[in-house]
């Protein structure tokens, strides 16, 4: 509904779905950054995309906040590698669905206590592992080149680090 | 179809977690386009892998955000209604051109000649103006900030903190200004640059509670920190405290008090 009013011009629309998310995105972009200043930027600039290209969001076919979500850690990464993949466009038809309600502030409260407890319980390694993935961006390789561990057990790490999370978030 | 399907579920994930080096990313995006299961699964772990987001510690972005957000849409919308200029096209050009082509040839070109001179400016005005739009954001910025910090004073319940050093007694390393009622404080202070696997993070003490986490920041080599920021609206504070936390900061205090605030 809001998003179909943001293709209307409707100003009071994006800002509730600002105050909707935006707290979300700043969270995973400083996490990312570590630089207030330079995450500010990018949650502005995405939710300037939003209001520019909202017709091309279909919320039948996929999650608006996933989607904020995928595009603030892709650029938020693309910052940290300073490199620039066409500003986050090439996500656009990107279909995101997400397993949870994220529509408001208490849901949110929730799934954050149900992620940190599964992550809690996942061995350091993987953990680890796991977040240097989500956070940094690392690749395989890159993670095996990181901690000096052998890449095959960087995989399987991974793996079975996202088999568990899996299952203890029922997702 | 281009290409066999993924092997495992686990493929969707882990492309979607950014992990799959090169090679192995390859195979997915090229078969993925032509086969709508394999869209779907990976949408799917799109969006699973996107629920990490939350295991970062909350932060939330200063009020200037939004209030910059919505300049830039009046802007915007300002600046497309300015150059909808209507264009007037000569209804007779045709027939004045067949008996005084002698004039308008020399006329086009002349013509001719001042359109590019004038596209040429045209250019340079746009790159100077796209710099000054900059400079202008820069500015409004910084005003915005002082505007909150100006009114964050002004309050008449805001307080004013004092957070001192742990290792050097008598030592004030940051300030903090806090009202509860609106939820919104900055810090300023000097410390020294966080090793490089570490992040400085500030903590709200409530009186009753764990330790609410109000940012992490990475100062650098001899410059003063500036952070404002929102917290939850009505807590009463005990005390403000910074520690040395692994990077990107954690969800509770884990590493050494570096700065603590007593509110007295």
């Amino acid at each position: 509904m809001l998003v179909a009013r943001i293709v209307q011009r409707d100003e009071s629309a994006l800002a509730a779905l600002y105050d909707r998310y935006a707290g979300m995105l700043s969270s995973v972009l400083n996490r990312i950054l570590r630089d207030t200043q330079a995450a500010e930027e990018i949650l502005q600039d995405i939710f300037y995309q939003l209001w520019r290209t909202a017709s091309r969001f279909d919320p039948e076919r996929g999650s608006l906040p996933g989607w904020l979500l995928v595009i603030a850690r892709n650029r938020a990464i693309s910052r940290l590698r300073r490199h620039n993949p066409a500003a986050g466009e090439e996500l656009l038809e990107t279909l995101v669905i997400v397993p949870a309600n994220l529509e408001n502030a208490v849901a949110q409260q929730q799934l954050l206590s149900k992620v940190k407890s599964a992550l809690e319980s996942l061995p350091k390694e993987q953990r680890a592992a796991l977040e240097l993935a989500y956070f940094e961006g690392l690749t395989h390789s890159e993670i095996a080149a990181r901690t000096g561990d052998p890449l095959g057990t960087v995989k399987t790490r991974l793996r079975t680090a996202v088999e568990t999370l899996k299952r203890n978030l029922q997702i | 179809m281009s290409g066999p399907h993924p092997t495992r579920l686990e493929d969707f994930d882990l492309y979607a977690l950014g992990a799959l080096d090169a090679d192995e990313r390859v195979l997915i995006e090229a078969h993925v386009p032509s086969c709508p299961d394999c869209a779907q699964k990976l949408a799917e772990a799109q969006g699973r892998m996107a629920i990490l987001a939350f295991a970062a510690p909350r932060v939330e972005p200063s009020p200037g955000v939004k209030e910059r957000l919505m300049r830039q849409l009046h802007a915007t919308a300002e600046g497309s209604g300015a150059s909808a200029v209507p264009r007037v096209i000569p209804e007779s050009a045709a027939g004045i051109l067949g008996r005084w082509w002698t004039v308008l040839v020399p006329v086009a070109s002349a013509l001719a000649l001042a359109t590019i001179l004038l596209w040429l400016h045209n250019v340079q005005l746009e790159r100077q103006l796209a710099d000054s739009r900059e400079t202008l954001r820069h500015q409004q910025a910084q005003l915005d900030e002082a505007r909150h910090m100006a009114a964050l004073l002004a309050m008449r319940d805001t307080i004013v903190v004092q957070l001192w050093e742990q290792k050097t007694p008598n030592t004030v390393g940051a300030r903090v200004v806090y009202n509860a009622r609106e939820g919104m404080m900055v810090c300023d202070g000097m410390l020294p640059p966080a090793p490089a696997d570490k992040s400085y993070q500030l903590w709200l003490v409530p009186m009753n509670g764990a330790p609410i986490s109000a940012g992490v920041f990475n100062p650098k080599s001899g410059q003063m920190s500036h952070m404002m920021m929102k917290v939850p609206a009505g807590l009463t504070a005990k005390e403000f405290a910074v520690s040395l936390e692994p990077a990107g900061g954690m969800p509770q205090p884990t590493g050494p008090m570096v700065l603590v605030g007593p509110i007295s």
